[in-house]
């Protein structure tokens, strides 16, 4: 809320005008000042003058000539076109030079024929107010010749507070000052709340039908009252807080409502049928105009204020058009009431209508708050609206709600704050917020209703660590036990560590998808990718779905650098996807793997001139796989396989210890075309659950010299590479130390359809030199074993 | 006898007169040869008297080392001269590029809660990660936010279509779920950081993202106090900001926690005077943290009457934007690669 310092300041003392100051108290107190703004005096030069003659403008009807006492010198002579004040009136005037506001240059000039030496001023001339329907007519004790600005609420200070939702109570110029009292040790000085009274009876009936929606409700009637402009003040007030001046009885209220927290509507009590009002739910059908001019059609929770005619206003929000203040108005009531927050709330947000009102009645206002608010507008409405405040007040509170009582240990707050608070100083604390303190153990706090967030121990220990001041606490540092990062969690990052190694970038994409994008990725029907879980209320259909695959948005981050002019992307992502069946270790929720992911598209390596980069393909994906799990300590195996999405004939799937972890490989050429890209990409996503590594014993390395061969197979074309290693490996024996394809040939020599795939075979032994003797019986088992795995035959090498 | 004087005497000025290797090969057979007097005063011991045949025997063989000594001295230098005069030629431009493996960078948001986890785990917490998907329950009632608490609006929230119930899925708007699930799973003392993804219904602008990232902190054991969340706070801010840093704490309100507070680390830009940085305050706001609320410890069957903890959750993007000068959140997610390379 917006306050202007000036207000606060007429009900506490602040030791200080320095803004900067100010806000870090406010700031200490717990209200955040998201920023202030210092008014100064919208004018210059204008000089309190008494008008001792007025005379008809020789040439214009409409316009007076005036001579003005300005205390010294000659009376000035102005031509002034109002006619709101006679001769004596004391009345603001600026004289040549001055400034008046929008910038206003004021001069000698001639009007008519008629000299005249500057003018006397509008409301709405000096910035003060709308009015322009006649000059501003001043107090008659103001002293005259004096500087008008001396007069002016100016220069103020409006700050902007941002109120947390749990103080209600601090909503207001009163409920800030009482922080401010509180602060310093002072008291604050309450508003006159004492109308001089009519001793007549009140016509009003008030009838609650609904007492949890509204569990008090207080109608003051006000008779004769004049309907004008409010003073110059209460409008500047007003506006500071961005409420806009309308008359004076209805600026009343929300000057009311800004000063006490207190939301109160004045009815045209003429306008309520049968002076009859019944606070009770809508019934269906029923509808009203608010004075936002709009018509509104009402549910059955929407609580309402009626007449003996209907509904007339929203309770709690918005009053209604028919039962409006109006210039012709003369008889009001005025409403202060207590409303169930919940209601509120309700039909604040069903029909979109927020109000100064509404945001307290959501809080929670003080239900003891009503009466003394009514009683603080009847007597500014006497004041300032010439009305007659009726002594009879229809006050309907069935449930009077009372102070409550808190318990409070002296221990509890040295145990939760860390340092230990005697009871003197608790007591001495608590008391400046108006709360009561007895007894020593338990401490017994009794709480005013106007702090509804206080009812245990824990609210008021956090009082006393408010008003003691944060700042004065202690750094210190629990004795935490033993830490650190779990396996899962190392082995994670060594696993980022890796992917960045071998070159790739990390990326961070948005957990989100779009139907477009699952349909882009070329998946069959039954892919449990499609399955993606929707979600509700998505900010936009292209993030309707929580992904199932971190490749559509790597996907979507490659084409990003591709179309700003780097072809060469890599980028990979850790993180979690969404699918639909339960979670493993909470079946109420769905299954949310983590997953890396990775793309890679143009060229991989760097270029440049001593080296050849080479272009992305299904070897990049496999390569890249391959390198992950080596450096994690992972022995996987890649089959060739047709995953969905991928080129049918250049993928793999990849199985660590016989579980299926992932797929890798190019991507079928269409995923490519749909996500904007051109040539081959390489992606692979895996799951990382099942890559677990493992610890292993020393296999200290041999001193004797190694032993090599090579052995080429012609096999059919579709024998994999990866089965004839298996073979070597599986019949080989305990001295093999590396096998390694390094050449595969098709050719007319070998025949259609067929291949020739040569290995190079590393042998060592721990206890000696190796011979070709001795590996010679080990070779005839290994080529067996090939030939019986894959039906190959021994190629001369 | 004055023969082989003679040879000595001349011999090193023969020798350093050599300029090349083959002349130096000519120049010692014909010094050590067999043609060579040493050689032929050698093979002329036999016909000595043998009483002179050790003397004369043993200046032969000093005559030769010495000999020897001199050439290889001399070959040495040659043949590094020569070296030298074939690196001379060797010589390439090498301020071209080398061979260089390309090299990923780990992604600043990664790198970001890494550092935070780290200096947590150096205070002995563990660290976890928990559901994105997650229960209302967990998000919001077990951390004392009713089901009338404007948070839970489908303008804040974006729940999911999982589950029997409507309003109960939800995609997590805080790491402080984890909260709750982890001392539902493990009993006092815990020391927990839960770094992850967290969402809410904001569309994207400089400082808003749907998706975003928090670091949760939660201390629950007896004798936590106020003064540790202080001084645990100070603590990250001096290892993540700079060792000048210092902190304040103003209230504020949450619904998890009392009291509570939102940290503010003083300037490291401007050390407190007032910048850009810190919009002139010389504080910048870092996070929001508290005393774990008595309901919250309640709900997960601990007894705040012995039990009490401080909790705080922090922003990623925030403190990451704030520290390296980044005026918008979109650098976090459009994965440029120009972006991406500048953070190591």
């Amino acid at each position: 809320m917006k306050i202007s310092l000036r207000w606060l300041k007429e009900y506490v003392d602040i030791p200080t005008d320095d803004p900067l100051e100010i806000e870090s108290v406010f700031a200490s107190l717990g209200h955040e000042v998201e920023g202030y703004e210092v008014l100064q005096a919208p004018f210059t030069k204008v000089i309190v003058g008494k008008v001792l003659e007025i005379e008809k403008h020789p040439h214009a009807d409409r316009l007076r000539f005036c001579r003005v006492d300005l205390g010294k010198g000659d009376p000035q002579e102005v031509v002034c076109g109002a006619w709101n004040f006679e001769v004596g009136d004391v009345v603001p005037v600026s004289v040549p030079g001055a400034v008046l506001a929008g910038g206003l240059e004021v001069g000698v000039r001639s009007i008519r024929g008629v000299t005249s030496h500057g003018m006397i001023c509008s409301a709405r001339e000096l910035g003060l107010g709308d009015d322009h329907e006649g000059i501003m007519v001043l107090d008659p004790a103001v002293p005259i010749g004096v500087e008008f600005t001396e007069y002016v609420p100016f220069p103020d200070v409006v700050f902007d507070v941002s109120i947390t939702p749990n103080r209600p109570d601090a909503m207001s110029v009163i409920g800030l000052a009482r922080e401010f009292a509180a602060y310093y040790g002072t008291e604050v000085r309450l508003p006159d709340a004492a109308p001089a009274t009519v001793d007549r009876p009140s016509a009003i009936e008030v009838t609650i039908e609904d007492t949890k929606g509204c569990p008090r409700y207080v109608g003051r009637q006000i008779d004769n009252v004049k309907i004008g402009p409010s003073p110059f003040w209460m409008q500047l007030r007003l506006r500071a807080s961005d409420v806009r001046p309308i008359n004076n009885v209805v600026d009343i209220t929300n000057y009311v409502l800004l000063e006490l927290g207190q939301p109160l509507h004045a009815f045209d009590l003429d306008e309520v049928a049968d002076e009859k009002i019944v606070v009770r739910r809508a019934h269906a059908g029923e509808s009203i105009r608010t004075l936002d001019g709009v018509e509104r059609d009402l549910d059955v929770l929407d609580l309402m204020i009626c007449d003996g005619g209907g509904v007339v206003a929203f309770a709690g929000i918005m009053g209604g058009e028919e039962s409006e203040v109006t210039d012709s108005t003369t008889r009001v009531m005025i409403e202060a009431a207590h409303f169930h927050a919940p209601s509120v709330m309700f039909s604040s947000k069903r029909h979109g209508l927020r109000t100064e009102a509404s945001a307290r009645f959501e809080r929670g206002v003080d239900p003891n708050l009503p009466a003394l608010a009514a009683a603080r507008a009847a007597r500014l409405m006497v004041d300032l609206a010439g009305g007659e405040a009726l002594a009879d007040v229809k006050d309907n509170y069935p449930s009077v709600v009372t102070p409550w009582q808190v318990d409070l240990e002296a221990g509890e707050v040295e145990r939760i704050l860390g340092i230990p608070f005697s009871r003197a100083v608790i007591a001495d604390l608590l008391t400046r917020l108006h709360l009561d303190v007895e007894g020593d153990s338990p401490i017994k706090v009794t709480v005013p209703t106007n702090r509804p967030d206080l009812t245990r121990p824990i609210d008021l220990i956090e009082e006393v660590a408010r008003l003691y001041g944060y700042d004065r606490f202690p750094e210190t540092l629990p004795s935490g036990p033993a830490g650190g990062l779990s396996a899962d969690q190392r082995r994670d990052r060594r696993l980022r560590e890796i992917m960045v190694g071998i070159g790739l970038h990390e990326a961070q994409t948005m957990s989100f998808l779009g139907q477009s994008e699952l349909d882009g990725l070329n998946l069959p029907l039954d892919d449990p990718r499609r399955a993606a879980i929707r979600v509700r209320n998505p900010l936009r259909e292209e993030e309707a779905y929580l992904r199932t695959t971190l490749l559509p948005n790597l996907l979507k981050a490659a084409q990003y650098n591709v179309s700003h002019g780097m072809p060469d992307v890599a980028l990979f992502e850790v993180g979690r996807v969404f699918l639909t069946e339960p979670d493993p270790g909470d079946a109420r929720i769905p299954h949310q793997p983590v997953r890396l992911g990775y793309v890679a598209v143009g060229r991989t390596g760097q270029g440049g001139l001593h080296s050849s980069p080479r272009q992305t393909d299904v070897y990049t994906a496999t390569g890249l796989a391959r390198a992950l799990l080596a450096g994690l300590g992972i022995v996987c195996d890649l089959r060739q396989a047709t995953p969905g999405g991928f080129h049918p004939g250049r993928a793999a799937e990849v199985f660590v210890g016989g579980e299926r972890v992932g797929a890798v490989g190019e991507l079928h050429p269409a995923v490519g075309r749909a996500f904007g890209l051109e040539g081959r990409v390489a992606a692979g996503e895996l799951d990382l659950a099942q890559l677990i590594s493992g610890r292993w014993q020393l296999d200290p390395p041999s001193t004797y010299p190694r032993v090599e061969f090579d052995l080429a197979f012609v096999v059919d074309e579709s024998t994999a590479a990866s089965a004839l290693v298996q073979a070597v490996a599986g019949a080989a024996g305990d001295w093999l130390e590396d096998v390694e394809v390094f050449d595969e040939f098709r050719g007319s020599s070998i025949g259609d359809g067929r291949k020739s795939v040569a290995m190079r075979l590393v042998f060592r032994a721990p206890d000696h030199t190796l011979t070709n003797e001795e590996l010679a019986p080990h070779r005839e088992q290994i080529i067996a074993a090939v030939t019986d795995a894959t039906g190959g035959q021994l190629r001369g090498v | 006898m004055d023969l082989l004087h003679e040879l000595l005497t001349g011999a090193p000025a023969r020798i350093d007169a050599i300029v090349d290797l083959e002349s130096l090969s000519a120049l010692e057979s014909e010094l050590l040869g067999k043609k060579s007097l040493i050689a032929s005063t050698r093979r002329g011991l036999g016909q000595l008297p043998p009483d002179e045949r050790p003397k004369v025997g043993a200046q032969v063989h000093e005559a030769q080392r010495r000999l020897e000594d001199l050439l290889a001295a001399r070959r040495e230098l040659l043949e590094r001269m020569a070296e030298d005069r074939l690196l001379a030629g060797d010589r390439v431009d090498v301020t071209l590029e080398g061979y260089e493996p390309s090299v990923g960078r780990h992604h600043l948001l990664t790198q970001t809660v890494d550092e935070v986890v780290d200096i947590f785990a150096g205070l002995g917490y563990r660290v976890a990660s928990g559901p994105e998907v997650e229960l209302a329950w967990y998000n919001f009632d077990a951390l004392n936010t009713p089901p009338t608490h404007p948070a839970r609006l489908e303008s804040d929230t974006l729940y999911v279509e999982y589950g029997e119930e409507p309003d109960e899925m939800l995609l997590r708007t805080h790491t402080s779920p984890m909260q709750a699930r982890y001392m539902e799973q493990h009993e006092p003392p815990v020391y927990v950081v839960v770094p992850g993804r967290t969402f809410r219904a904001d569309a994207l602008d400089a400082t808003h993202s749907p998706v975003f990232y928090q670091i949760e902190g939660l201390a629950v054991d007896e004798h936590i106090t106020f003064g540790d969340l202080k001084g645990t706070l100070a603590h990250f801010a001096r290892e993540f900001f700079g060792p000048d840093r210092t902190i304040r704490l103003l209230p504020n309100f949450f619904p998890f926690t009392e009291p509570s507070a939102e940290m503010h680390v003083s300037c490291f830009a401007c050390d407190g005077s007032g910048c850009r940085v810190c919009s002139g305050s010389g504080w910048i706001e870092l996070m929001g943290c508290g005393m774990v609320d008595p309901n919250v410890l309640e709900a997960v069957g601990y007894d705040p009457q012995h039990i009490s903890g401080f909790a705080f959750g922090m922003g990623a993007e925030r403190i990451a934007m704030v520290r390296h000068g980044i005026n918008h959140i979109r650098h976090f997610y459009e994965n440029d690669v120009r972006v991406l390379r500048q953070f190591t």
